[in-house]
């Protein structure tokens, strides 16, 4: 008895992996190419970036607050990357660089929302605004070329088959995972976005909590925009238009709770899969794109329903 | 995704405020702000330059060929950006009339939805020309003239060049610039004129939306390539041949085009990733606007009120004189 | 070393408020020291200076073990020694029970949290509390006496000096009140100083050693509460003599208005449940903590899926899906959880007033708002509500009056039926007696009342009728010429004993 109802726990709470494995199995007998280890290689390509920035935005909602301006930090860093990254600095200076960018818009944002208690929508969607002019300003409105050829072939090469975005992704994966589960400050972040008052009220400093997770945010957009860059082979002050909706929607797929508080990494990794494969698979199967926003919006809304509505049978 | 749009629209005014002041020297952000701007210049000339956007290598080019032009020629010249938004370049028109504009030059965000706004102008007495792509019936509707390159003539030269390279057989795919983009729209129709003669040359994929953006188009690229064998890629841009280019590998023996002639895209047809591009020359668009202008402010009459700047097919062969 | 803790001359001032006027307070260590003060009076002001969450004016010191003692985080505090229960529950709903006790100290083993040993310490504080739950539990699949219970072991395994207990029983029943106090005597015996707020007499008396008394945020004084009857104490409270602590008005016993058959709900909560209830009564319904009262109530009310039973209303049967099927038979509840589910607490006082009976309210099918402003004034004379205006927002109001208003609001769509869900958790002496002579009014009228409630004797001194609770069964029923405390807790615990 007991048994029975521990598996059906389980279920409930994997219920969105179910999904996304039931998705798989449907792409595969509908055109078995997308099976292939070429395509499952594309895969983690295309998830990358959108995965990386999910991570950081997983952070800023757990701790209860939100990030418009990931899209525009990406586009950014990528610009700094790219005009560092014309072969006269070594790797680690642009990829470093780009990082502290982020971060510093991270910190911006994160100053904004748990000092000057600003709502994280607005604090965010003002830097969105800014840093995207930033990057403009910063590339004179036009796309950066030239990066050296050891730059491109930072997101262009695989190790063991595996591609080294991907590589980087599973690094993100392993340490935010650790951070969350392990360290005092992962299980902080979530009393913050549990309870913001009685963190505080639990001797938590919960306006440094804040700010780093806004920090970590912008340091793994930071991150995403230099691989960006290496993986269209140019900077982009256009680039990752809307990404920060992806990466919300990748969240909110993987059962992150937009109100704070609530949210496992292997929920993100799925939620963020989920969204490519959908995309990807609609590619292989040479859906229209008109069709394509159709399919898609409706597979995430049912995603969602069918995890939150199999959540409620548990209780 | 009205919400989306909504972002996107305050995002690019927030954007061009910064922008501006990056790629004009002496023009405000709005055209109140430039009023102080024209001090010294006595009777030179006061033309408005409206572009749709300030935030690609197109547009950036339009905007330096003017200004230089402009200087050239003696004439005041105030750029600004309606970004994206027609309600903001509508605006943008009656401001420019109210401030005492000789002329105005401006792409229109929307060829239906700038008319009103294009004819009250002319009414006041400013001389109106369209640059880059024509209001609906514009003759009709007070614009003096047009100066752009024909995006049907650039898409039939762009998918002409993809089939003689093909020899008139082969499957191949298209990327396309948002849904309903008027100018995507114009170079699919020029495609399709060429394809009508090439039975043979086969699209096995829908056309795929991916926005002008290289990233999205790498991805959708990578996706097909895993499933479709395809010779030729055909696409509404140069940002989306890059991504393509990227996806498909340097070399790769597909074919892969685009549209404008930008840095990045000479860049990828010098590495071999793309095939070649379909210059639209917009900075020439942009000084046959002005001279035109100028010489309907002088009292002049023109040769022909439709003004176009040829298409240029560039390849690894003629690259090297455009960069 | 006399006192653990002295406050001395400490004042408050918020925008257009002196909260705290030159207030003092001294604490022995090894004692507990009861708070006593309406809503209001400065207890919570004067507690959160010392927990480092407000900053006190200019002038007057705070010494602790004899040393200047100043805190400006919760976290300096605590570090200090000084750890408190707040009223207001904390808990972090999404939390396990391990997480919520360690929360802000949690146990580290090279760097990491050490999750192991947080689940066997959490394990081994639960059972010394008598609590029947696991570590791994979360907290939103907790009962409210239970996250209250894991807020007393959190503040008890800080191993403060002095730990303050704001309302620690307002939402707990008898037997776990005995072991919370059997708790705070095994932490007097080791020298800790229990603050001790309430509004409960009994526990005063009980629990408490010394007690200080605040009003208007004033110091009123101190005493050994062993010197000090309840009579005297009220008086130092509210400043004048209140005799009767539970009024209760004669009405006359009308035909059954409201009957509830067999009523099963599908999660099991409740089993076979019956009971009715007649125009002019008080019904109580008294038992422990999870009995199941909230649960019946809330079933009834549509708010959860009932696998079995007949409800009827004025003789009529009435099918709930939902409440809004309910509601509109004339019946309305006012829920235990006044914040979560009975009051917008951001909008004001008019507003959250006119949102059940919006209905009435409307003028040509839209909202008229000096409808809506009158209606509220009516009620927030009618009931004596404490708001400089209608327009105040809802969540500055004292617990007492937001109570109050939640009871205006379901007025205003002058039900027949009124259930009332612990609605005097919390609130202070005046505002209860406010509460009781209100119902007294409404069965007067001809209503029916069912009220739940923990206090046995607050049942007993207004209820014509108790019917008594346990495990989700009904166990028993005593009418008012039989009331006894014994007999009532007899049967709370009935299938147990």
């Amino acid at each position: 008895m007991k048994k029975t109802k521990n598996a059906k726990a389980l279920l409930s709470e994997y219920f969105i992996f179910v999904i996304f494995i039931a998705l798989v199995i449907i792409l595969t007998c509908l055109k078995p190419s997308f099976i292939q280890p070429s395509n499952l290689v594309n895969i983690l390509k295309q998830a990358s970036i959108n995965g990386i920035l999910s991570f950081g935005m997983m952070f800023v909602i757990i701790a209860g607050g939100f990030d418009m301006s990931v899209g525009s930090t990406v586009a950014f860093a990528g610009i700094v990357a790219a005009l560092l990254g014309q072969g006269q600095f070594p790797l680690i200076v642009p990829l470093v660089v780009a990082m502290l960018a982020g971060l510093a818009v991270g910190i911006v944002n994160g100053v904004g929302v748990a000092v000057g208690d600003l709502p994280p929508f607005i604090m965010t969607l003002g830097t969105m605004t800014a840093v995207r002019g930033l990057a403009l300003l910063t590339s004179d409105g036009k796309p950066v070329t030239g990066i050296s050829e050891s730059y491109k072939a930072v997101a262009a090469t695989s190790v063991a088959g595996i591609p080294m975005l991907a590589i980087f992704l599973v690094i993100v994966i392993l340490i935010c995972s650790f951070v969350l589960a392990k360290t005092v400050y992962g299980r902080r972040v979530y009393a913050c976005g549990g309870n913001l008052q009685a963190a505080r009220v639990s001797g938590i400093n919960t306006t440094m909590i804040r700010i780093s997770t806004f920090a970590i945010a912008g340091l793994l957009a930071g991150l995403s925009g230099f691989l960006m860059t290496s993986r269209v082979t140019i900077g982009q002050p256009t680039a990752a238009e809307s990404y920060e909706m992806d990466a919300i929607t990748a969240c909110v797929v993987g059962g992150v709770s937009m109100s704070g508080g609530v949210g496992k990494p292997w929920g993100v990794v799925v939620g963020c899969l989920l969204i490519t494969v959908i995309t990807n698979g609609l590619d292989i199967l040479g859906v229209s794109s008109h069709w394509q926003k159709i399919v898609k919006g409706v597979i995430i809304v049912l995603a969602v329903l069918i995890d939150v509505k199999g959540k409620r049978k548990k209780n | 995704m009205s919400m989306k749009k909504r972002l996107l629209a305050m995002l690019m005014a927030g954007a061009m405020a910064v922008g501006m002041t990056a790629c004009s020297t002496d023009t405000g952000s709005d055209p109140a702000a430039s009023d102080s701007g024209d001090s010294g210049e006595g009777g030179a000339y006061k033309i408005a330059l409206i572009a749709q956007h300030q935030t690609n290598a197109f547009q950036i080019a339009i905007a330096e060929a003017a200004e230089a032009k402009a200087q050239e020629m003696g004439v005041d010249l105030t750029i600004l950006s309606a970004d994206q938004d027609a309600a903001t370049q509508i605006s943008q028109i009656e401001q420019c009339v109210s401030e005492g504009f000789d002329a105005i030059l401006f792409e229109p965000v929307d060829p239906d939805g700038l008319v009103d706004a294009a004819k009250s102008a002319a009414d006041a007495g400013v001389v109106v020309i369209n640059i880059v792509s024509a209001c609906t019936d514009w003759e009709n509707n007070g614009i003096s003239a047009v100066s752009y390159g024909d995006n049907v003539t650039a898409g039939e030269v762009e998918m002409q060049h993809v089939a003689d390279l093909l020899g008139g057989k082969g499957n191949i795919a298209i990327l396309t610039g948002p849904s309903g983009d008027s100018g995507g729209l114009q170079r699919m129709e020029g495609y399709e004129n060429i394809l009508a003669n090439y039975p043979d040359m086969v699209q096995v994929v829908s056309p795929a939306d991916c926005q002008w953006d290289t990233a999205q188009a790498q991805a959708t690229v990578e996706s097909w390539l895993s499933a479709y064998d395809l010779d030729a890629i055909v696409c509404q841009n140069d940002g989306m041949a890059v991504g393509a280019g990227n996806a498909a590998g340097a070399n790769s023996g597909i074919i892969i085009t685009g549209v404008d002639g930008t840095p990045d895209g000479f860049e990828a047809i010098n590495d071999g990733r793309i095939t070649g591009t379909v210059s639209q020359n917009g900075g020439a668009m942009a000084e046959n606007a002005l001279e035109a202008a100028v010489t309907l402010l002088d009292g002049g009459t023109l040769e022909t009120n439709e003004i176009i700047t040829d298409s240029t097919w560039i390849d690894a062969s003629n690259v090297a004189d455009y960069e | 070393m006399e006192y653990i803790l002295e406050m001395k001359d400490i004042s408050k001032t918020f925008p257009g408020v002196k909260a705290l006027d030159h207030v003092q307070l001294q604490v022995r260590p090894g004692e507990v020291h009861a708070l006593m003060g309406e809503n209001g009076a400065g207890k919570s002001t004067l507690m959160k200076i010392l927990m480092g969450i407000y900053t006190k004016d200019e002038g007057g010191e705070i010494l602790f073990n004899g040393q200047p003692y100043h805190a400006s985080t919760p976290k300096e505090a605590m570090d200090t020694g000084v750890a408190m229960i707040h009223q207001e529950l904390n808990p972090i709903l999404d939390m396990t029970v391990y997480e919520n006790i360690f929360v802000g100290r949690e146990l580290r083993k090279n760097g990491l949290v050490d999750k192991k040993a947080e689940i066997e310490e959490a394990q081994r504080l639960i059972e010394e509390c008598g609590l029947h739950v696991s570590p791994k539990e979360t907290l939103r699949n907790l009962t409210v006496a239970q996250c209250q219970l894991i807020e007393i072991i959190k503040a008890i395994s800080i191993n403060a000096k002095v730990i303050i207990m704001d309302e620690p029983t307002a939402a707990i029943t008898d037997r776990e009140v005995e072991l919370l106090f059997g708790h705070i005597r095994r932490l007097t015996r080791k020298g800790v100083a229990i603050i001790y707020i309430s509004h409960r007499m009994d526990e005063i008396f009980s629990i408490c050693d010394r007690v200080s008394v605040y009003r208007d945020g004033q110091y009123i004084g101190s005493g050994d509460t062993k010197d000090l009857s309840e009579a005297q104490l009220i008086k130092m409270m509210v400043g004048r003599e209140i005799t009767d602590v539970f009024p209760k008005l004669d009405a006359e016993i009308g035909e059954v208005i409201f009957e509830a058959k067999n009523i099963v709900r599908a999660d099991n909560k409740v089993k076979n449940v019956s009971f009715s209830v007649r125009r002019g009564e008080i019904l109580g319904i008294g038992g422990l903590v999870g009995a199941g009262r909230s649960e019946l109530v809330e079933g009834i009310f549509g708010m959860h899926e009932l696998s079995g039973g007949e409800i009827f209303v004025k003789g009529k049967q009435v099918k709930v899906h939902s409440p809004h099927d309910i509601i509109r038979e004339g019946v309305a509840l006012i829920t235990e959880d006044r914040k979560g589910t009975g009051l917008n607490l951001t909008g004001t006082v008019n507003d959250n007033i006119a949102m059940v009976a919006i209905d009435k309210l409307l003028t040509h099918g839209l909202y008229n708002k000096s409808k809506a402003r009158s209606a509220s004034q009516e009620y927030i004379e009618k009931l004596n509500i404490k708001t400089p205006s209608g327009d105040q927002i809802v969540g500055n109001l004292s617990g007492g009056n937001q109570q109050k208003v939640v009871i205006a609001k379901w007025l205003l769509n002058e039900p027949d039926i009124i259930i009332l869900d612990e609605p005097t958790r919390g609130i202070d002496v005046g505002a209860k007696r406010d509460i009781y002579l209100l119902l007294g009014k409404l069965v007067q009228q001809g209503k029916a009342v069912i009220m739940i409630s923990s206090e046995i004797p607050e049942l007993m001194g207004v209820c014509d009728r108790i019917m008594v609770m346990c495990e989700g069964n009904f166990s028993g029923e005593v009418t008012r010429d039989e009331f006894s405390q014994e007999r009532i807790m007899t049967l709370a615990s009935a299938i147990e004993v």
